[in-house]
């Protein structure tokens, strides 16, 4: 390991870095890095995407003491991130690749690890999401510290549409903040739900009008600031209170790789009709990814409802709680 | 070390990812394109089918001994290629080009440089650059070939296999095609081999995002 630089020299080394899909900047007097990711056209965890954001957090772990607050948005308006990379997916599962799996969702879990751990490197962490989060894309916001969502904003698992389930921290991280109760719904109904559904789970700490979430950054991080060290020794507390272990992670990983490479051809057409609607939404069209899981949940509830067979059976009768409320749920009468 | 195919993946997934999020790319996968785009496709197409096997071949003559198990791979997979470039044929009828213009058609140079540099690499930078070759165009093929298809019959109203069995057959069958080319390459551990096939990868992926970017 690298001696620690100068903070000087550390400030320098950090945002003088070229990067193709991260944008840095830098507030000195609260010693706030901001980290806006442009994986574009398509915002998801693309390898590269994700190599460069494991080298932001890597250059802020080599130089302690200097990055105070780490604060993650998204530069694509109305996508925080699609989550995983389905053509790779699509392409090792094809190829019947269980190391590369199993090599992408460890690099998945090596980001919630570190931030798993940025209380104890002394960094307070804070996300904005202001548009869609699928999959992977709300795993990567539940380690932060404090969760922001703009109203609009949308975010569920919809893996289990296509016969999987997010496996890089999904369920720990949602067990912690929110209860099993809540997690058990979420990963596997695969529905979406609105911010102020995620804030009453406790999933989203705040929820700000769109296009307020600039300000509501710069305000939680500044009434953070002053109280710093004791905030960061209470989350560290927190975390020893409820730990999570990364052989735990590493297991999981494992898992959804091995279950990944069961999928069928209906489950990988089913997938690539999501990143075909994300590809529409990028060329313009107002519907994407989102639509196109609605759609599936329909497809699934109209099935439902000819064959009787809910899964659920009455106990799940409140209709406002359960999904987006014009998901497959909200549009069946008489639930 | 790590196997050879999880590298490939990384060392060039920008490249894919490039092809990908080609605006061309992008929006013939998800609206379709035009009748006369598609045509054009599927000429550019005909001539890196027709070319395939001949540069498999070229290739396999010059693997050395030590790479036998590559030579074999190539003989296989070389009989199951065989007279695809009539599939595209077909689907070029379907959509109104007669046989005699897809075998006078004249590629197009994006066409030219990567049916060129498939035969120069295999010739004189490495004979086994051809797994690049295969591993490009397979990628292409299994990943995005559903999805291109499906957009194609959408876009042009087109039924059932008519005027895309090309495309949409290659999808299925080449995702068989991945599983055995991962195998195959997993056997490959010198680094200058790697290399070579890293390299094709990388022009066969850019050659073939400039030829749906010109059409």
């Amino acid at each position: 390991m690298r001696p620690p630089a100068s903070p000087a020299d550390g400030l320098h080394l950090i945002l003088g870095r070229k990067y193709k899909y991260l944008r840095l900047e830098w507030t000195d007097e609260l010693a706030m890095l901001r980290v806006r990711t442009c994986v574009k056209p398509i915002q998801c965890y693309s390898l590269a995407g994700l190599t460069e954001m494991q080298r932001v957090l890597d250059d802020i772990a080599e130089n302690p003491g200097l990055v105070r607050h780490l604060v993650l948005s998204s530069d694509v308006t109305g996508v925080f991130n699609f989550g995983g990379d389905l053509a790779l997916f699509v392409l090792l599962v094809r190829a019947r690749d269980l190391d590369s799996l199993r090599m992408y969702g460890r690099r998945c879990i090596d980001m919630v690890w570190w931030l798993e751990h940025a209380a104890q490197r002394g960094v307070h962490t804070t996300v904005l999401v202001q548009g869609d989060t699928l999959g992977g894309g709300l795993e990567s916001v539940l380690p932060f510290h404090k969760v922001i969502f703009e109203r609009s904003a949308q975010a569920g698992f919809p893996e289990v549409l296509f016969n999987l389930f997010p496996g890089m921290g999904a369920w720990p991280l949602t067990i912690r903040k929110a209860g099993f109760s809540v997690a058990n719904d979420m990963v596997l109904s695969g529905r979406l739900f609105t911010a102020d559904q995620l804030h009453r789970r406790s999933l989203v700490d705040l929820v700000v009008e769109d296009g307020e979430g600039e300000l509501a950054i710069d305000a939680l991080v500044r009434s953070i600031d002053p109280r710093l060290r004791g905030t960061l020794a209470a989350l560290h507390a927190r975390r020893m209170a409820a730990p999570i272990t990364y052989e735990s992670l590493q297991a999981v990983v494992d898992l959804w790789a091995e279950t990944a490479l069961t999928l069928t051809t209906r489950d990988l057409r089913l997938m690539e009709r999501l990143a075909r609607a994300q590809v529409r939404k990028v060329g313009g069209d107002e519907e994407g990814a989102v639509e196109e899981i609605k759609r599936i949940e329909l497809d699934t509830a109209w099935g439902e409802l000819r064959t009787g067979n809910t899964q659920w059976g009455d106990e799940h009768a409140h209709t406002e709680e359960r999904g987006t409320g014009v998901t497959a749920w909200g549009a069946l009468p008489g639930r | 070390m790590m196997p050879f195919f999880a590298d490939l993946v990384m060392r060039t997934d920008e490249a894919r990812r490039g092809f990908e999020t080609n605006s061309v790319v992008l929006d013939a996968v998800a609206r379709g394109m035009s009748v006369e785009r598609y045509r054009a496709l599927l000429l550019e197409l005909y001539h890196v089918v027709w070319h395939f096997n001949p540069v498999c071949a070229a290739a396999a003559s010059r693997i050395p001994d030590s790479h036998r198990q590559i030579r074999y791979y190539l003989y296989e997979h070389m009989q199951e290629e065989s007279g695809h470039e009539e599939w595209v044929m077909s689907d070029l009828e379907a959509i109104g080009v007669a046989r005699d213009s897809t075998v006078a058609h004249s590629p197009a140079m994006h066409t030219l440089s990567l049916n060129g540099y498939n035969y120069w690499a295999a010739d004189r930078r490495d004979p086994c650059s051809v797994l690049g070759m295969m591993y490009a165009l397979e990628v292409i093929a299994s990943v995005y070939g559903g999805p291109f298809s499906s957009a194609i019959r959408e876009s042009l109203l087109l039924e059932g296999e008519r005027g895309v069995s090309f495309i949409s057959s290659h999808a299925t069958m080449d995702a068989e095609h991945m599983a055995s080319l991962r195998t195959i390459l997993n056997t490959i551990v010198d680094e200058p081999t790697r290399d070579a096939i890293v390299e094709s990868t990388l022009v066969n992926f850019h050659h073939v995002t400039r030829i749906f970017e010109a059409i």
